[in-house]
């Protein structure tokens, strides 16, 4: 066959394809040869000689496919409403196959005659021109021609009844009843909706959201207010929320089953408003008692149905917030003994990881409900008790619990145990408002256990101030830092000192070792220094060690820390010897007995000067040892006789006496409360000038903001004494008013 | 008062010696573990040019708080031959205005470097 166009009979050629496309539209069988013939027949109509006869035959082919519909609506109605889906369906089915075997057939016309005219994709995504309006004249390819005119004549025509009866099929379903039309005649016809408009570009959806889920979705939001109405009347929001959640799953199948995928969503939105938003009221009356009771399925349901719902958390939010508060504060409410510190540490975090896990199972670790956990802990951590009158212990007792953790001490619990306890309480830390308040009890026991050599492990120690460190940054852990440094430039001075002594064939008569420590690092208190006279077997060390120091250091002084100082003393005057590890003041009443073997307390405390309470303190330590015998009942520092113990035993031969060393006493608390509120003063101060030197000028309201933004690391300053810091400042002449407004700073240089 | 009697870390070797030397001494020091506190030899502890104790840095230094200052090598002390004393930092600002101890009035010159 030739490929050059030619004169064509008209009417010949297409009494021959209308034939074969009846056979085609309708799937009849169609010889492969009579396939081909026409499939050049459709060729050489379209390059028809003299003139293209391509109008014409897309004219005919569109006469032909409305009338073939027309029939196909009279056949679809024969039988009544009662088959009307069934038979739409059929049609449909076989419809649309055949439109697109068409389409095939008409190749030529629709790539060389059709698509010519249109606009490319592009011009109808970016919308340059609303192809609405300009295809409507326009032609079409076949394919779209032939759903186009099944739109017009079969679905508009038939398309309101059709859903009713969907609908009524769809109802039926939910009753649990058997299908009257065939469930794929059903979800066939749905989705028919939307595969007639499969050629459109745009809003492919249009008809299928019209039609049909506009009218499904008001009648399924019908059913599921009388679902909901007939649910509530049982009274239980248990049951309630659990055929809810099992609604839900059951119409998200069934839409699934029946309908476009682009609608799943809009169905549960549906549900869950009728179902869940509409009775908010009635699922929040048991809230409380759910969480009360910890009911975690109820609560998991709940969640999950109230989550879509915008703002309905808020509610189960603060319930369980306060519950966690409630929870918390009875855990370290009351508590009493020796081992509150422990207690309050451990009894947190047992709250804590109690409902970390609870709102990690529960509510997936809702960042809502985190945010509640972090809020609750927060407000126990730093509740004040008496309504706020009396003082927040919980940076004294965290201080206290890492002291008793990285303490020496008899208990056997592994190194790795220690790390993972010390890792735990910075979760309390992070809590804490007052954190130099913590830091200030911190670095006291700190001191007492480098001091005391009380250390477990200075790796343990070094750990901590890195954890410390990541926490609030460097300042907060400076002072520290500057103890442990201390630490090991005093290990070099005793090295140094021995080579000295060495050097200068210097015998001590003891063995000597000391810690020299910076004033002001230490947080060990100025008017700690009592008069003392020193034993004369110490003399010379002190001596040497003041020669040796003020040599090697320029305008510096020593003060001797006696109450802090231990010695080992042999006792050789008893049947076994013993080695005793004493404190200074204890070593001197001791040393005292060499000449007698009882002494008045009133000559001791003469010979050694030392002041009625260290005294009293330490001979005590001594009659309850044992070492020395009262002849008195009470210790009396003017009546009471001292007896040097001549029968003294002890089963070991090394032992300790400790008078209180370790031991908070109420006193240094307070005293502890009372230096933080100067170091804040510093502090703020320190920011404002730093603050002010980068600002030059500033308003009153912003600087105020920064300097509380800036010290909320370590801890949450009142607005007076910001306000109090800016005056002493301008006292001091760093800043001052500028001259425009009282309410601006300006720094001076 | 609280007193306890702890066993020590190590046993002891010397338990016997006990009888065999009867002329020792009834009380032997062995061994002294000292502590002292070393400060600045000021008359006043606090400066007076920033009113911070001269143990601490001045108000500046803390101010800038200086990463790399784990002692305070920076922020030392210095005494005029009127024997007063200031921050060195503090000092060294107070003179290129005015070359006299704020608090006498001298003629200001450095008799010493803290160290």
């Amino acid at each position: 066959m030739s490929l050059k166009p030619r004169q064509v009979d008209f009417n010949a050629t297409w009494g021959a394809i209308r034939d074969t496309i009846r056979g085609v539209i309708t799937l009849d069988h169609v010889p492969r040869t009579t396939w081909n013939d026409r499939f050049s027949d459709v060729y050489s109509l379209c390059v028809a000689h003299p003139e293209p006869l391509a109008d014409k035959l897309y004219a005919e082919t569109k006469k032909y496919l409305i009338d073939h519909v027309a029939q196909l609506l009279r056949k679809v109605q024969e039988d009544g409403d009662q088959n009307l889906v069934k038979n739409y369906f059929h049609y449909w089915s076989q419809y649309s196959v055949g439109s697109e075997y068409l389409h095939s057939l008409y190749l030529y016309l629709n790539q060389q005659h059709i698509k010519v005219q249109k606009m490319s994709d592009a011009e109808i995504i970016y919308g340059i021109v609303d192809p609405s309006c300009t295809s409507q004249g326009d032609q079409m390819e076949i394919g779209e021609l032939a759903l186009q005119v099944w739109q017009s004549n079969m679905i508009y025509p038939l398309g309101q009844r059709l859903v009713t009866l969907l609908l009524e099929a769809i109802d039926l379903d939910r009753a649990g009843q058997p299908p009257t039309i065939p469930l794929d005649a059903v979800r066939g016809t749905i989705l028919s909706f939307v595969e007639v408009q499969v050629y459109k570009k745009k809003s492919q959806l249009q008809l299928y959201v019209e039609l049909f889920e506009g009218r499904f979705l008001n009648a399924s939001g019908e059913h599921f207010k009388r679902d909901a109405a007939l649910l509530l009347q049982e009274r239980d929001v248990s049951l309630y929320m659990e055929r809810v959640k099992a609604k839900i799953e059951e119409e998200l199948y069934r839409a699934r089953k029946f309908l476009h995928a682009s609608s799943l969503q809009k169905v549960a939105h549906r549900c869950e408003q009728h179902m869940v938003a509409e009775h908010l009221q009635f699922l929040y009356s048991e809230c409380q008692n759910m969480v009360k009771y910890e009911k975690k399925k109820d609560l998991s349901n709940m969640y999950d149905l109230l989550k879509s719902v915008p703002n309905a958390l808020i509610v189960l939010v603060d319930t369980v917030f306060d519950h966690i508060k409630n929870q918390g504060l009875s855990a370290i409410h009351n508590l009493q003994g020796d081992s509150v510190h422990i207690n309050f540490v451990e009894n947190l975090l047992t709250v804590y990881e109690k409902y970390k896990e609870l709102i990690k199972e529960v509510f997936k670790s809702d960042q809502n409900f985190m945010g509640a956990l972090d809020k609750a802990c927060n407000s126990v951590i730093n509740h004040r008790p008496n309504e706020g009158r009396s003082p927040c212990r919980s940076p004294e007792l965290l201080a206290k619990y890492c002291d008793t953790l990285l303490k020496k001490s008899s208990k056997g619990i592994s190194e790795s145990e220690v790390d993972e306890k010390l890792t735990k309480s910075i979760i309390i830390f992070k809590y804490i408002d007052d954190k130099d308040v913590f830091q200030k009890f911190y670095s006291r026991s700190l001191a007492k256990r480098l001091i005391h050599q009380q250390t477990q492990s200075m790796d343990a120690e070094e750990a901590m101030i890195n954890r410390l460190k990541q926490a609030c940054g460097y300042e907060f852990t400076s002072k520290l830092h500057r103890m442990f440094t201390d630490m090991s430039v005093s290990s070099d001075l005793n090295n140094k000192f021995q080579e000295f002594t060495k050097q200068e064939d210097i015998d001590l008569g003891i063995n000597f070792g000391i810690y020299v420590l910076q004033a002001g690092a230490w947080p060990l208190g100025q008017a700690v220094v009592t008069p003392f006279a020193l034993p004369q077997q110490l003399e010379k060390s002190v001596q040497m060690f003041e020669t040796f120091y003020h040599n090697r250091f320029n305008g510096r002084k020593l003060t001797w820390l006696h109450h802090l100082c231990q010695a080992e003393l042999k006792l050789g005057y008893l049947r076994k010897t013993y080695v005793v590890t004493v404190q200074t003041f204890q070593m001197a009443i001791l040393l005292l007995f060499e000449k007698s073997d009882s002494l008045s307390c009133k000559e001791i405390r003469e010979t050694l000067q030392l002041n009625s309470e260290q005294f009293k303190r330490h001979a005590i330590s001594l009659v309850e040892s044992k070492l020395l015998l009262s002849d008195t009942e009470e210790l009396d520092e003017n009546e009471t006789n001292l007896r040097l113990n001549l029968d003294y035993s002890n089963k070991r031969t090394k032992f300790r006496i400790t008078a209180a060393i370790q031991k908070e006493t109420p006193h240094e608390v307070e005293q502890t409360i009372n230096s933080v509120e100067e170091d804040r003063k510093m502090y703020l101060q320190a920011a404002i000038v730093r603050i002010m030197k980068s600002r030059k000028v500033l308003k009153h309201n912003l600087l105020i903001q920064e300097v509380y933004a800036q010290s909320k690391v370590s801890f949450v300053p009142s607005i007076q004494l910001i306000k109090k810091c800016i005056e002493s400042l301008i006292d001091k002449q760093y800043i001052e008013r500028t001259p425009y407004s009282s309410e601006e700073y300006s720094y001076v240089a | 008062m609280f007193t306890k009697v702890a066993m020590a870390d190590e046993n002891d070797n010397e338990r016997m010696d006990g009888d065999n030397q009867k002329l020792e001494k009834m009380f032997t020091l062995k061994k002294w573990n000292a502590v002292a506190m070393w400060s600045w030899d000021v008359e006043c502890d606090t400066c007076a040019i920033c009113r911070v104790q001269v143990m601490d840095a001045c108000l500046r230094c803390q101010a800038e708080s200086k990463k790399d200052s784990y002692g305070k090598q920076d922020c030392v002390v210095v005494w005029g031959e009127c024997n007063h004393s200031f921050h060195y930092c503090c000092m060294s600002l107070w003179v290129k205005q005015n070359n006299r101890c704020p608090l006498c009035q001298q003629e200001w010159s450095i008799q010493r470097m803290g160290k």
